[in-house]
């Protein structure tokens, strides 16, 4: 992070626009209209306010194929790369009216046959025909999807360094872990070196909790004090420059003997690392778990890595859809393990990992407890 | 006909902690009785915020790139007290329900087609194809199943069904926002006492989102804001509309004596979002200009909290404030003098906006409501003035929420 606001590099930005633009080519669209941050933020490579959670659908970027002119929802220029000039800025609006007009008047508005937009509310599906009067509206994601599943070079460098400041603060609150402190206290430690790292923008909010020696999935205890003999998670998720890394790590603490659980995961994770192969489906990573005799984790085993969550996403709830992704170099997977033994408590643990034509390169490189490292913390 | 709890006419009457399990029939109650007034049988909810509302639900909020896929999606039904909710499991994310065991489902991936072919099977079985849905987002793979999944026709939006439930806020609603905004407050007193120069924008939101974890916040909402503001609006930021921008996003830039710094923050606690603003300034007391500023706010924010209470409109509140101010608009024009607050940071009403002033004089308070008023005040060589302050609507007037001084410009 900088001391002031920047547009992505310019390699960055340019090649992901093209690959977007090539995929509004393949997909038959004149006009992109987007609302997702993540789609806005891979077209336009602005920085944009960062809010948790969904947001309604509005038409923030418009993006036209033939002129391949970027139209953006933004008051000021901040942030703002060279090629979306002044003239192609619209100020933030309250009146979906308002936006509509703006589109209305944009070049090539009213001849586009074919408008893809990322998400659609019922009000938006009624007034867009307004802006576009001759075009069909269709389902914009797959497109942008398929643009933004492999990563360009530059991408998978931003994904680099959000790992980075993930892995750091990781280490921060793992460095505070003890008998006594609450897992609201880590989550608090953990979100700080976050923000000291440069990234006020997390991606995900969990950060530390005690694994349940009674329950596969839950949290051991409601007030989050950690005790003797925990197994106690650590998930950072941060978005750092649009990118999101995610690292998770389990820890014990005083007295447990957790060594044939870790050994499981290792096991585990040697079988999911190795179906991170070029040519093969993602439903791989799922008959991993099976393989290895562990029962699938209720939370995807895999999701793809980027501007927030890309193709594929791996859950035995899209058996056919993982069994249809076949994963290609460029490719970048949060990928998560996950077992648990009644009675110690859970081994979670979240890599990243690159596809490559030749083996998959775990971005990650987080320490892990192991029987040679000796005792758990505390 | 549901019996609410005691209408909010003083503090005295905000629990200190929320009764999550009154809370969650109240609001249950509110939903359907929107529902019926909108002739709506089914309600199908995608937005956190309105999951939230529906369900009780509180989680972690993710970033909006992740939480689309993996998000928590409602049905509500208008002759069922407990909605369904489809809940995606986050490993270690903590929460509790009043949902029965059989109405709590496995998460749904509305993405994907196949995870609407299991959608359509779902709601097949929920809902009757005869029922009048709304819905408040379709996902492509929703449009593209939109005939098996609303059989009677396109869906409504449930926008408006959700948001005329969610302006009266219930006690319980009120005291979950109340607590959020004690939880911000307390964080915002020590990130204030570490102003200084040389300290980064960056280090203000580590130290914010450590002790507003410490204290209880749920998530962080907003990435907080600390805007050092330019000494003319010529030099500030270009702007669409020639005025100043804001919220600009922090950095690593290191404040400076004699900064303004216009702050914004915003937490959850159990699913309920606090606001939070003052301006700052590092390492040097208010000039006399400085305070002027600061009491021409003031003396805005008087004149609008004067004429607050149940039965004014938006256009009361927007006219006092111009009235105040001698004439121009003490808010910016891309944003507006107060909106609501909820499980939204920020909700209706939004007063003085480009909805125009014919919607906000019909806009018309009711008692319970809950308002987050921001006036602005601007003069070149002085950096400006704005705070947030939030009040509960009554009968008589309101009930602050806020509680958090004015230094260094004032008490």
């Amino acid at each position: 992070m900088a001391t002031e606001v920047l547009p992505d590099d310019r390699a960055l930005r340019i090649g992901r626009r093209e690959r977007a633009l090539a995929q509004m080519e393949a997909h038959d669209l004149d006009v992109l209209v987007l609302g997702r941050q993540a789609n806005v933020r891979y077209v336009t490579g602005a920085p944009q306010l960062w809010v948790a959670g969904t947001r309604p659908f509005g038409p923030i970027c418009m993006v036209v194929r033939s002129t391949g002119e970027i139209h953006l929802n933004s008051t000021w220029d901040e942030g703002m790369p060279d090629d979306i000039p002044h003239d192609r800025l619209y100020g933030l609006a309250w009146n979906p009216m308002t936006l509509i007009e703006v589109l209305k008047s944009i070049d090539g508005a009213s001849t586009a046959r074919r408008v893809g937009t990322d998400a659609l509310t019922p009000t938006f599906a009624k007034l867009l025909p307004m802006a576009f009067p001759n075009a069909e509206l269709v389902d914009a994601e797959p497109a942008m999807r398929a643009a933004r599943r492999i990563k360009t070079p530059d991408e998978v460098a931003a994904l680099r360094g959000a790992l980075r400041v993930a892995e750091k603060s990781l280490a921060t609150a793992v460095a505070e872990l003890r008998v006594g402190v609450t897992a609201q206290e880590l989550t608090g430690i953990l979100l700080e070196a976050e923000a000291a790292g440069g990234v006020s923008t997390p991606a995900t909010q969990d950060g530390a909790w005690v694994t349940s020696r009674e329950h596969p999935w839950r949290r051991a205890r409601s007030d989050g004090r950690i005790e003797n003999g925990d197994l106690v998670a650590f998930s950072a998720g941060v978005l750092a420059d649009g990118y999101v890394g995610e690292v998770g790590r389990t820890w014990p603490v005083g007295d447990v003997d957790a060594s044939a659980l870790y050994d499981r995961w290792n096991t585990l994770w040697d079988r999911l690392a190795a179906a991170c192969q070029p040519g093969r489906p993602a439903g791989d990573l799922l008959a991993a778990y099976e393989a290895a005799n562990e029962p699938l984790p209720p939370t995807p085993v895999a999701h793809g890595l980027g501007l927030g969550f890309d193709p594929p996403v791996v859950t035995p709830d899209l058996r056919i859809t993982a069994a249809e992704e076949i994963l290609e170099p460029g490719m970048v997977l949060s990928v998560t393990g996950y077992v648990w033994q009644e009675g110690v408590g859970a081994v979670f643990g979240r890599e990243a990992v690159l596809v490559t034509s030749d083996r998959p390169e775990v971005l990650t490189s987080s320490p892990s407890w192991s029987i040679r490292a000796g005792v758990g913390i505390g | 006909m549901t019996a609410f709890a005691t209408a909010v006419t003083s503090a005295h009457d905000i629990p200190d902690l929320p009764d999550r399990a009154r809370m969650y029939r109240e609001s249950g109650a509110r939903l359907r009785s929107a529902m019926a007034d909108n002739g709506i049988d089914a309600l199908i909810l995608l937005g956190n915020g309105n999951v939230v509302y529906a369900t009780g639900a509180s989680w972690p909020l993710l970033d909006a790139g992740l939480s689309h896929v993996e998000r928590p999606v409602a049905i509500v039904l208008a002759d069922d007290e407990h909605p369904h909710l489809f809940m995606p499991f986050r490993e270690g994310a903590p929460w509790e329900s009043q949902i029965p065991a059989d109405h709590l489902h496995p998460p749904l991936f509305l993405e994907f087609d196949e995870g609407v072919d299991h959608f359509a099977r779902v709601l097949g079985d929920l809902v009757p194809a005869s029922a009048t849905i709304a819905v408040d987002e379709l996902t492509g793979a929703m449009r593209r199943a939109g005939d098996r999944l609303f059989p009677g026709g396109p869906p409504s939006d449930a926008a408006p069904v959700v948001g005329t439930a969610k302006l009266v806020k219930t006690v319980d609603q009120i005291s979950c926002i109340r607590r959020a905004c004690r939880i911000t407050d307390e964080a915002a007193v020590d990130v204030q006492k570490a102003l200084a120069p040389g300290v980064r924008q960056i280090d203000l939101s580590a130290q914010f989102v450590r002790r507003a974890f410490e204290l209880g916040a749920t998530a962080s909402m907003l990435e907080p804001i600390w805007q050092v503001m330019p000494a003319t609006k010529a030099e500030g930021t270009w702007t669409t509309h020639g005025d100043l921008a804001l919220p600009l996003l922090t950095t690593e830039r290191e404040l400076a004596k004699g900064d303004v710094l216009w702050t914004d923050v915003s937490i959850t606690y159990t699913g309920f979002c606090s606001d939070f603003g003052r301006t700052w300034l590092v390492g040097e007391t208010p000039s006399a200009r400085q305070q002027d500023q600061f009491r021409q706010w003031r003396h805005i924010l008087d004149a609008v909290l004067k004429v607050t209470k149940a039965g004014a409109t938006s256009g009361d509140l927007a006219r006092a404030a111009i009235a105040a101010n001698g004439g121009q608009k003490p808010w910016l024009p891309h944003f507006y003098l107060g909106h609501g607050i909820g499980t939204n940071a920020a909700e209706m009403p939004m007063i003085g906006t480009d909805l125009g002033e014919e919607f906000d004089d019909n806009f018309v308070f009711p008692a319970g409501m809950v308002l987050v008023l921001e006036p602005v005040v601007w003069e070149d060589g002085t950096g400006g003035y704005r705070s947030e302050e939030i009040v509960v609507i009554t009968d008589d007037g309101h009930v602050s929420l806020t509680n958090y001084p004015y230094a260094p410009y004032g008490d």
